[in-house]
């Protein structure tokens, strides 16, 4: 039988993430606070909070082999 | 995890009076906090909604009602303390007996009526100073045959003018099930199933109580590009320890029909990846989202999930969102639809069998949506005479699985559509 390795799934993360770590620093743009109005608009936020999101991913949590790498609450602000 | 109705036969379990005496001393005690804060606070909100998911079929069906609470409270600009209830109403029908297409057993047959109800509270707290705040929670859940105790902590900051922003956080989980009084020493073969959770967490020779550690660990980083492009990238790894098996499903595991107890191994690491962006079309005045999620565990499951989803302003006070999702996996490593056949395919794989639909080769599709009104007050003039904003949302998607490999006895089960609806309202005060 085939080993059960954790190192089968922490490699390919790993790469995953240093890859777009790299790609990210590589651009890191800046958006000014005056620029912000539409990202602070609830419909360009990632939201991990809200009710039919919570209730989706519960029902799927309990249907499929599979879970993680959902929202977290992020995404633009209009504050200064 | 679900029982089987008749372990709810005979009396009500003292244990569960004095479980349901002590939920409302907590939600009491929870009301009564969040109403001493609120008087002095500056904001106060609270969330109430409920979800219904249905699974209709001819044989086992399921219900699933999941309604919440959850009252918030910031006394000042830098802590905010919560407390939740939520609970799970699961009635319906399932098999208990797991067989495939070479199976010389009555499957259809096998499944049982069951009722639960899972009760969760959670208490917790979120400092915030300047760009960084930290949290913290609780929660207690309980069912007939499962208990759980999960801490969680996290911390996010931004910086480069808030166009970064990135959060870390870490949950642990020391849960515990119960199942028949198997010792460790017996053979997994040997092993039999529950049949209800009667005796459950008390001294019940009969019944055991096996633990299941749980370590979560997350991070997101959402990164602001352009004023009308955002992403985010949410890295997950889980290590789950224990008993990993259905405690009432067996699973037919040779020729003759002999069944043991479903067995899973004990350990499971599991890694997942999402990435989305938004970007906002000022033409056609809506945000659009995609997103994809590769997943990966060391039961040899390997996940891919896509989506997009629509959401606009339809009036002022009103937004609707549209969505889709595709979803696929591989089975387990240990997985196979029936293990009396010897073939690879049919045959055993290794020392483990299992009877979860979950760890077999399946793929999904959902489509759905989401209305959304809100009412926007000010002090002084506030809504309905008491709300600084009140919102309230419906939604409704619908899940077609395909199951690639799993039968019950050669058939192909018919309850692979499912229908959730969603329901909440958020009022702050």
């Amino acid at each position: 039988m085939k080993h059960l390795e954790t190192s089968a799934v922490v490699r390919p993360l790993g790469l995953w993430f240093g890859a777009l770590s790299l790609l990210a620093s590589a651009g890191c743009a800046t958006v000014r606070p005056e620029q912000r109005a539409v990202l602070a608009d609830p419909t360009m936020q990632f939201d991990a909070k809200s009710a039919d999101q919570a209730a989706l991913e519960h029902a799927l949590d309990n249907r499929e082999g599979s879970t993680g790498g959902g929202s977290v609450r992020g995404g633009g602000c209009g504050c200064n | 995890m679900l029982q089987p109705m008749s372990s709810r036969e005979g009396s009500a379990p003292r244990a569960f009076v004095h479980a349901r005496r002590r939920w409302l001393s907590a939600l009491g005690f929870l009301a009564l906090i969040g109403g001493a804060a609120s008087a002095q606070a500056q904001v106060a909100a609270l969330d109430v909604s409920s979800a219904l998911f249905v699974e209709p079929s001819k044989r086992s069906g399921l219900t699933v009602v999941n309604p919440s609470a959850t009252l918030a409270v910031s006394p000042n600009d830098w802590l905010t303390v919560q407390g939740a209830y939520e609970a799970d109403i699961v009635s319906g029908a399932s098999e208990s007996l797991k067989g495939g297409r070479l199976s010389n057993v009555d499957i259809v047959s096998s499944a049982t009526h069951f009722s639960d109800t899972r009760h969760a509270l959670t208490g917790g707290f979120t400092v915030t100073r300047a760009s960084t705040h930290l949290s913290g929670s609780y929660t207690y859940g309980q069912e007939h045959d499962y208990r759980s105790n999960a801490f969680a902590v996290s911390a996010g900051t931004d910086f480069l003018q808030k166009n970064t922003q990135i959060e870390l956080s870490y949950g642990r989980g020391f849960d515990q099930v119960c199942t028949t009084a198997f010792a460790a020493s017996d053979a997994p073969s040997s092993r039999l199933a529950l049949d209800n959770s009667q005796g459950c967490f008390t001294d019940d020779k009969k019944r055991a109580a096996r633990d299941i550690s749980l370590d979560n660990f997350q991070v997101g980083w959402t990164q602001t590009w352009t004023p009308v492009f955002a992403t985010q990238m949410v890295l997950s790894a889980a290590l789950q320890h224990g008993f990993l098996g259905n405690p009432y499903r067996s699973v037919v595991i040779a020729p003759a029909g002999d069944q043991a107890l479903e067995n899973h191994p004990e350990n499971r690491a599991r890694g997942a990846l999402g990435l989305r962006g938004k970007y906002y079309v000022r033409n056609l005045q809506t945000a659009f989202s995609a997103g994809a999620r590769l997943y990966r565990d060391t039961w040899d499951i390997f996940g891919q999930t896509y989506e997009l989803d629509a959401e606009r302003y339809m009036l002022p006070w009103l937004r609707v969102l549209l969505r889709a999702r595709y979803y696929t996996q591989t089975k387990a490593l240990f997985w196979s639809d029936d293990y009396t056949g010897g073939e690879p395919q049919t045959g055993p794989r290794g020392q483990y069998w299992s009877g979860d639909r979950e760890l077999s080769p399946l793929s999904s599709y959902l489509i759905g949506g989401r209305a959304l009104a809100t009412r926007q007050g000010r002090p002084g003039a506030r809504v309905f005479g008491l709300f600084l904003s009140l919102s309230g949302s419906v939604g409704m998607d619908l899940l077609k699985t395909n199951l690639r490999d799993f039968t019950l006895g050669g058939r192909a089960p018919d309850d692979t559509l499912a229908m959730l609806w969603s329901l909440g309202v958020r009022g702050e005060f």
